[in-house]
């Protein structure tokens, strides 16, 4: 089975909500290496009122949940990471607003919608050293599989192996955007929390649907 | 903290409420959202215009809604954007067939929110443009923007847009004279004292009782350099030279002059700087068509001032003098 369904989503959102919440000291751990140590806080006080309401969100499509979603981080998430964040669920919501079931081709175009609607809103591309350097190369991979065929546990799988790899690659980078841009040479070293919580979720995603996790690079 | 608050969780909300009672015969108030629009509007021939800045600014934008000005208004906790939701409900009721016109003041949290609420509306088929606005020629970047930031400026963008809105204009030429209107629009501000928010309950930021700030942002942020307190005259010159300068104003210029109070200086104080900002446009050449003075859009108790001018050509003049009534009358 290749299709995702609302029920999955429901289950990626839960997953997605622990991992946040339980690693809230940790992503504001890397965030006070180079940034100004809030983040991991920051998202967490987003995703702590989804998990308290949850039961009370719209779940009769993928777009509504996504949507709530969406605007529940942008209304609780500080700084810049709640629109950034919000906008990234917004877009997706967009595409499934009548859906309760998505391709995993279709998957790929709510990754696209969100990408750009992040690249927009705060203005980062590739290789700024922001969360956006691990979703566009998983974007990419992802629309190599769909042209090739594939299922969902791969594809997940492979995306996960994307952003720890993102993680590694961007390490010794200067940031221009995101967490890490006001402090410049001095996120050369450290690597980039946006980039470490998506590589988390990805890995704890893995965990919750049964997929064998890709080693972690040493 | 000295202030007619109850719970000052509850202050915007309750202030929110008291507009509405106070007329109620002419606006519609939805509580959840903090919005408050005209009982008539919206309609489907004319565009209707809307904002939502933080609150605290007061009467912009909350006591600003009503016939010939905003349409309707959703404003956040007190220095706060709006949150998205309800950003995108201000537009979803207030929409219309000729469109909706959301005025932005341009701080970051300000964009951000009423961006997602734009992209979210005009995704459910809603027609709905932004037009930002940064008349503050202080700094250039600042706490809470990049770029200019949007102040008092802002009332000659409403009032003309609205003016317009209400005689039948089009979404796009809303967008022209809102564009000419902050092209031609420079503001500067000076403070003499901070000011409390009720939920913090203390000064937002120390300065020392001969001190001022010249340049300050409407929610307290440093401008261009702290100073002694000086005569009121030679606090003017400064505000006049920035603001006369930046466009720059040229002799034979028809303008709208504004002095604006931040909320603690009484209207006595504003009329001693008026006299001197009339007495510099004379000198510069400048023909003052229309003035405004007193308090359009303030940062709660912060006893300053901001000075305005703004260019006219025949459109705006005939804009600017458009009837209009709002919920703070002094009549």
């Amino acid at each position: 089975m290749t299709d995702i369904t609302i029920g999955d989503v429901e289950r990626a959102v839960r997953c997605t909500t622990a991992t946040i919440l339980r690693n809230q000291q940790y992503f504001s751990d890397l965030d006070g290496v180079a940034g100004d140590g809030d983040f991991g806080a920051s998202l967490a006080s987003g995703f702590r009122v989804v998990d308290q309401e949850f039961d009370t969100f719209d779940r009769s499509s993928i777009g509504s949940l996504l949507l709530k979603i969406s605007m529940i981080i942008t209304r609780n998430v500080g700084g810049c990471s709640g629109p950034i964040w919000g906008t990234g669920f917004m877009r997706a919501a967009m595409l499934t607003k009548e859906k309760t079931s998505i391709s995993l081709a279709e998957l790929e175009q709510m990754l696209t919608a969100a990408i750009e609607g992040i690249q927009q809103r705060g203005g980062a591309q590739l290789g700024d050293k922001t969360l956006l350097d691990a979703l566009i190369p998983i974007r990419d991979r992802l629309k190599e599989q769909v042209a090739n065929g594939t299922d969902r546990a791969t594809a997940l799988k492979e995306a996960q192996a994307i952003a720890e790899n993102a993680i590694e690659a961007t390490k010794d980078t200067q940031a221009r955007r995101g967490r890490q841009q006001f402090v410049g040479e001095r996120s050369i070293g450290s690597a980039d929390p946006g980039i470490v919580a998506i590589a988390t979720i990805l890995g704890d995603l893995c965990d919750e649907f049964g997929v064998s996790r890709s080693a972690v690079p040493a | 903290m000295k202030k007619f608050v109850n719970d000052p969780n509850n202050f915007v909300a309750e202030m929110l409420e008291g507009v509405y009672l106070a007329n109620k015969d002419k606006l519609k108030y939805v509580p959840e959202f903090n919005l408050i629009y005209r009982a008539d509007r919206p309609v489907n021939d004319k565009v209707s215009v809307v904002q939502g800045s933080g609150s605290g600014h007061e009467p912009a934008h909350i006591m600003a809604v009503g016939r010939g000005m905003l349409d309707g208004a959703s404003p956040g906790a007190v220095f706060a954007a709006p949150p998205v939701d309800y950003c995108y409900e201000c537009i979803k009721t207030l929409q219309s067939d000729a469109g909706v016109l959301v005025l932005v003041n341009n701080y970051q949290g300000d964009r951000m929110n009423w961006d997602m609420a734009v992209e979210m509306a005009t995704a459910e088929g809603i027609t709905v443009k932004q037009f930002i606005i940064d008349d503050d020629v202080a700094v250039q970047d600042s706490s809470y923007t990049i770029g200019r930031r949007g102040v008092a400026g802002n009332f000659f963008v409403i009032k003309a847009a609205a003016a317009a809105a209400e005689r039948g204009a089009s979404l796009d030429e809303l967008l022209a004279i809102c564009d000419k209107v902050n092209s031609q629009v420079r503001t500067m501000g000076v403070a003499l004292t901070s000011c409390i928010p009720p939920v913090k309950g203390s000064q937002l930021f120390d300065i020392g009782d001969d001190e001022i700030e010249v340049g300050v942002g409407i929610h307290g942020e440093p401008g261009r350099r702290r100073d002694k307190i000086r005569p009121a005259d030679a606090i003017l010159d400064e505000m006049f030279d920035a603001v006369s300068q930046d466009l720059p104003f040229k002799s034979g210029d028809r303008v709208a002059l504004m002095v604006n109070g931040l909320g603690g200086t009484p209207i006595s104080e504003l009329y001693v700087l008026y006299r001197r900002a009339a007495q510099r446009c004379e000198q510069l050449g400048l023909a003052v068509v229309r003035n405004y003075v007193g308090e359009y859009c303030t940062s709660l108790e912060m006893a300053g001032a901001s000075l305005t001018l703004l260019r006219l050509d025949s459109q705006l003049e005939d804009l600017l003098a458009a009837p209009a009534e709002i919920p703070i009358r002094v009549f």
